[in-house]
């Protein structure tokens, strides 16, 4: 064997001993072994070939790029190997670093999202506990109220009537909250299910049986026609319920109630809007509005459980859009809101433009 | 006309018993009303052993939240013994949700009401109910017992 001052660093030989040595006696049999067999097929390759070769070193075992090639004599016929080295250990280790990262990172995101599942299943049981448990004794406080009024009603004086029927109407109430409660909780749960939405239609139909229940109420009604969007019809139309209904409601003190439902766009995108001439709100509570059960207006002015227009947010929220609003009390509201973040519009057109 | 009608309710709270009960009554409905407390006895009731003679209601109204044996449970019972399988049933629930709706109607109901807060709204129905169901059920009848 001949070998260069690196190689007498690295494994403590010098020149002079190494002579008429072998792999066997430098180095643990199963290395040698190894060494020896690469160092064959370098031989009858007739040129340069790769390997990995394992060597122990001060600090441990060492991986090295050792490249090998045959010497050849005058016959044409390999009479000795050569074989030169490069320490990879350290490409090797960060190498290993890396895949233990991404095998820990993938363990992590198993965890978590197991852990998600978990808590959207606790959620969902929660919601239908609630739905069933608590309306059940809703229905007892205001079935019984009800046998009280009819059977025992000649043992009841005035006040003692209306005591029950104040319970029955907070048993109503409270049932009416329990299932805002769920459509909120719902909003976040269902899964989306894009399709193309024709926002006038939809709008029409609304304020139609809007004004079916209050047949007497005079309101300006303004659709813009060919309103279209992309969306989950059930939670758009849970929306535009939501936010044309509020108009409804706020515009009940006008004596020349108007509604227009429209759209403009912004950064080439539609903005849809609902406007009204009703109550508005108090620009710097404008934070509060999409809030649950938060209130601006008191119970006697407008009656409500303050969770309508967090559902309108989380709806479109849950599309990647967003919603805001503006008011000047006393002169109407006009709500905002889009279906869609521009990114990810336009990273549709992207996926599109793929296929 | 349905005077000799039997209903079966299949529900373990007392006071929806209680509910059901004066609904009927309030909307004149002459029909029997009876009471398993949960599906062990409506099954009991429904396919007794042999030698028992038994129920065969115009139509069973069944609570889907039942101790142990679930309405649905039973409606799939129902339907697949021959003897009971063509009984028109009613799933009554506290909720509405959707699951408890489709799960319903894929077992194979034939209604579903969800139990309102207010009694009022329940007596509305259960008159819908009666209205439909049992004049449904009279003449459903017939034909019923030629193929039997």
């Amino acid at each position: 064997m001949l070998i260069n001052e690196e190689y007498e660093r690295l494994f403590n030989v010098s020149r002079e001993d190494i002579i008429g040595m072998k792999d066997h006696d430098l180095f643990p049999a199963e290395m040698a072994d190894e060494f020896l067999a690469n160092d064959k097929v370098a031989a009858k390759s007739g040129g340069p070939v790769q390997f990995e070769e394992i060597a122990p070193g001060d600090d441990g075992p060492h991986t090295y790029l050792t490249i090998k090639f045959p010497l050849l004599g005058s016959d044409g016929e390999a009479y000795a190997v050569c074989g030169i080295s490069t320490d990879i250990t350290d490409r090797k280790r960060a190498e290993q670093e890396v895949r233990l990262f991404n095998v820990k990172l993938e363990q992590r995101v198993r965890e978590r999202t197991a852990e998600l599942e978990a808590s959207t299943k606790e959620l969902d049981a929660f919601a239908y506990s609630v739905s069933h448990d608590l309306r059940a004794p809703l229905r007892s406080l205001h079935g019984f109220s009800q046998l009280l009024l009819e059977d025992y009603s000649d043992l009841l004086d005035e006040t003692g009537v209306s005591h029950l029927r104040r319970l029955q109407v907070n048993a109503t109430l409270m049932a009416q909250l329990l299932d805002d409660l769920l459509r909120l909780s719902r909003t976040t749960r269902v899964e989306l299910r894009r399709q193309s939405i024709d926002l006038t239609a939809m709008a029409e139909s609304i304020l139609h049986d809007l004004a079916a229940e209050e047949p007497d109420r005079t309101v300006k009604l303004s659709v813009e026609p060919e309103l279209h969007d992309v969306g989950d019809l059930h939670l758009v139309r849970l929306a535009m319920q939501n936010l044309i209904a509020n108009a409804w409601k706020f515009t009940g003190g006008e004596s020349v109630a108007e509604i227009t439902i429209g759209s403009m766009l912004r950064d080439s995108q539609p903005v849809f809007f609902v406007r009204d001439n009703g109550a508005g709100f108090d620009p710097r509570f404008e934070n509060k509005l999409f809030e649950p059960f938060q209130r601006l207006h008191s119970a006697a002015d407008f009656e409500g459980s303050g969770i309508g227009l967090a559902i309108v947010q989380r709806v479109v929220l849950r599309h990647g859009g967003a919603i805001w609003a503006e008011s000047v009390p006393g002169e109407g509201a006009t709500f905002f809101f889009t279906l869609a973040s521009p990114v990810s519009l336009s990273e549709q057109r992207g996926e599109d433009d793929a296929k | 006309m349905m005077l000799n009608d039997q209903i079966l309710l299949i529900e373990d709270n007392p006071d929806d018993v209680t509910f059901t009960q004066r609904a009927f009554r309030k909307n004149n409905f002459g029909n029997k009303i009876v009471v398993a407390n949960d599906g062990a006895m409506a099954m009991k009731l429904l396919l007794p052993p042999a030698g028992i003679v038994a129920l065969r209601p115009s139509i069973v109204l069944l609570d889907i939240n039942l101790p142990q044996m679930s309405g649905l449970d039973v409606l799939r019972r129902l339907r697949s013994e021959e003897a009971t399988k063509l009984i028109p049933v009613i799933m009554l629930t506290t909720s509405n949700d959707d699951r408890d709706v489709r799960a319903s109607y894929e077992c194979g109901a034939n209604g579903f009401v969800r139990k309102p807060v207010a009694f009022d709204d329940f007596l509305c129905a259960v008159k819908s109910l009666g209205l439909y169901w049992l004049e449904v059920n009279e003449q459903v009848r017939p034909q019923e017992r030629r193929s039997g």
